[in-house]
């Protein structure tokens, strides 16, 4: 794969020169109802996604995240256009499915089997023994209750089995959808440092999710999806840049002064609720605190001005869900 | 596809409807020898007829799982799941029909062969074990296997139905209503219909006497070709929408 796919109908951040993992040109699916209605899930969908690291694939509720993950995995045929992982189409995925681990949407385990046997039932499909089912199950912490029924589990115990499922094959790439679903604040945490620890490890981790703070602190790329459509794709700091001009806040105790001082000294400030907005990068902070200091002003806070991802989320997607398409 | 059918040989082994299954015609088994060496009467040669009476339970549990070892996947959800394992679901679903049919046919012969013991060591301690020749133990045998092989037939019906429905209690209630509504009056309404309907054929086939079957106009092994080019033609449509259908 050489160029980057690059959507035509959104901001994107090109892929520049990267190997990519999941290409993704035109993806159109489209579910009709009995009654001949038609309901679009994911509309002329382009992404790449580069080879190692974390990948965040966000989109509110019905946004066509899990659609187009079932449509990599081949379990949904796409109505239009193209996916591939690691370089097939979904037809010949079973070339490469040894090197994948996947959890779509909950992930199923049989209820009245233990966890270990779930997982010996699964891994004896790729000739995966005891040895690494007994691996995965400390992994995710469920080495104590391993041989216990799935279905006295809590979410969180189901949602780590899942994980452990998709460890199982020892995979380069890891597609998990939603994978903090259920998950305690500790198990958020650790769910998260596993995936940035097997990002490092150069696996690449195609994750899922509506959690945008464990995203922005866990990914190293994103991807933004609204209406079956991408919005935005790139580097996250690009992408929380994106739109925003970059600048400082500072907070003081007199403001008026403040605003009258940096504009003295030439410097772009509006006033704030309670803070000045300067119109300077980060890297030029100093002229800001010099200018003020010298004219016996002190500030109490210092910042750069940037959005988080739920900012730019809300504002790419429009702030609401779209419950209905799938 | 060694691995992915050992795998589904063994979940069918530990699934839990067949462990109870199997535990309740052992009890069965175990009361019949007890009451039959209580009345001291069974004569061991009439083996074969007992093991025909046998077949509608055996065709029904055979049934039952057979609905349930795809339909329990669906419902749960589990058939994502594997399909994230092994993608080609043409191999999948031969996995899971193979697995099935085997279990069910082994499952009712297992059976059988545990009633025979119970009723001879009941007719050898307390009734008679006269006319138990070698014709004997090959029509025994013959009969056993033709109801296994039915049972599996069966199993087939209703993996295909429950594949098709995504549903085990969809395969159960067109199987029930089938059987028990349609052939029914299909029988009453034309009878020139009869070498088609499943039950007369399943009929002649356990009995293995085309002569009680007139109407059939068939042989036993003719009927049992019937049956079986049925399940085929049910199962290939079932692996045909399997194909086809979305998975979610």
């Amino acid at each position: 794969m050489g160029a980057p796919v690059r959507s035509t109908r959104a901001p994107t951040y090109r892929v520049h020169g990267m190997d990519t993992v999941i290409e993704i040109e035109g993806l159109r699916k489209e579910y009709r109802r009995i009654r001949g209605s038609r309901t679009v899930a994911v509309d002329g969908l382009d992404l790449a996604v580069p080879r190692g690291g974390v990948f965040g694939f966000l989109g509110p509720n019905g946004a066509g995240k899990t659609t187009t993950i079932r449509c990599l995995l081949g379990l949904v045929r796409p109505t239009g256009g193209r996916c591939r992982l690691l370089g097939v189409e979904p037809a010949g995925l079973h070339r490469v499915i040894g090197r994948v681990g996947s959890i779509v949407e909950s992930p199923v385990m049989y209820p009245r089997f233990s966890a270990r046997r779930n997982l010996e039932l699964l891994g004896r499909i790729s000739g995966i023994g005891r040895m690494r089912v007994r691996e995965v199950l400390d992994e995710v912490g469920l080495a104590e209750r391993a041989d216990d029924q799935v279905k006295t589990y809590s979410l969180g115990m189901k949602q780590r089995l899942g994980i452990a499922g998709a460890l199982l094959k020892d995979p380069e790439v890891l597609i998990l959808d939603e994978p903090a679903n259920g998950l305690d604040p500790a198990g958020i945490v650790e769910v998260r440092v596993l995936m940035r620890r097997l990002g490092n490890e150069g696996r690449t981790v195609f994750v899922s999710s509506h959690i945008l703070n464990e995203v922005q602190q866990t990914a190293d790329r994103v991807a933004i999806l609204a209406k079956g459509r991408l919005v935005a794709t790139g580097p996250v700091r690009e992408v929380l840049t994106a739109g925003h001009a970059t600048g400082l806040l500072v907070r003081l105790d007199d403001v008026p002064e403040g605003l009258r001082i940096l504009g003295e000294a030439g410097i772009d400030a509006r006033a704030g609720d309670g803070f000045i907005r300067v119109g300077l990068p980060p890297a030029d902070a100093a002229r800001v605190t010099r200018a003020l200091a010298e004219r016996g002003l002190y500030l109490t806070e210092l910042r750069a001005d940037e959005a988080d991802l739920e900012t730019v989320f809300l504002e790419l997607t429009g702030g609401a869900s779209t419950e209905g398409a799938r | 596809m060694s691995a992915l059918l050992a795998s589904e040989f063994r979940r069918f082994r530990l699934r839990r409807l067949v462990r109870v299954l199997v535990a309740l015609e052992v009890l069965a088994i175990v009361a019949t020898g007890v009451i039959v060496f209580l009345t001291q009467e069974y004569a061991l040669v009439g083996l074969p007829d007992v093991l025909m009476g046998t077949s509608l339970v055996l065709v029904s549990v055979g049934w039952v799982l057979g609905a349930s070892a795809i339909g329990a996947d669906w419902h749960a959800g589990h058939v994502t799941t594997i399909l994230t394992w092994e993608p080609r679901r043409g191999r999948v679903l031969f996995a899971k029909i193979a697995a099935a049919l085997t279990g069910v046919f082994v499952l009712s012969l297992v059976i059988q062969a545990l009633l025979g013991i119970a009723l001879a060591v009941a007719a050898a301690g307390a009734g008679s074990t006269t006319g138990t020749d070698s014709a004997w133990l090959a029509e025994s045998a013959g009969v056993a296997l033709r109801v296994a092989a039915l049972s599996s037939i069966f199993a087939g019906f209703g993996f295909g139905l429950a594949s098709a429905g995504r549903n085990t209690a969809v395969a159960l209630g067109a199987g029930f209503g089938y059987l028990v509504i349609v052939e029914n009056l299909v029988r009453g309404l034309r009878p020139q219909w009869t070498p088609w309907l499943l039950q007369d054929n399943a009929g002649l086939f356990v009995v293995g006497s085309p002569i009680e079957f007139p109407l059939l106009g068939r042989s036993t092994i003719e009927a049992g070709l019937y049956l079986t080019a049925v399940a085929v033609a049910l199962l290939l449509a079932a692996t045909g929408l399997f194909r086809a259908r979305d998975v979610h």
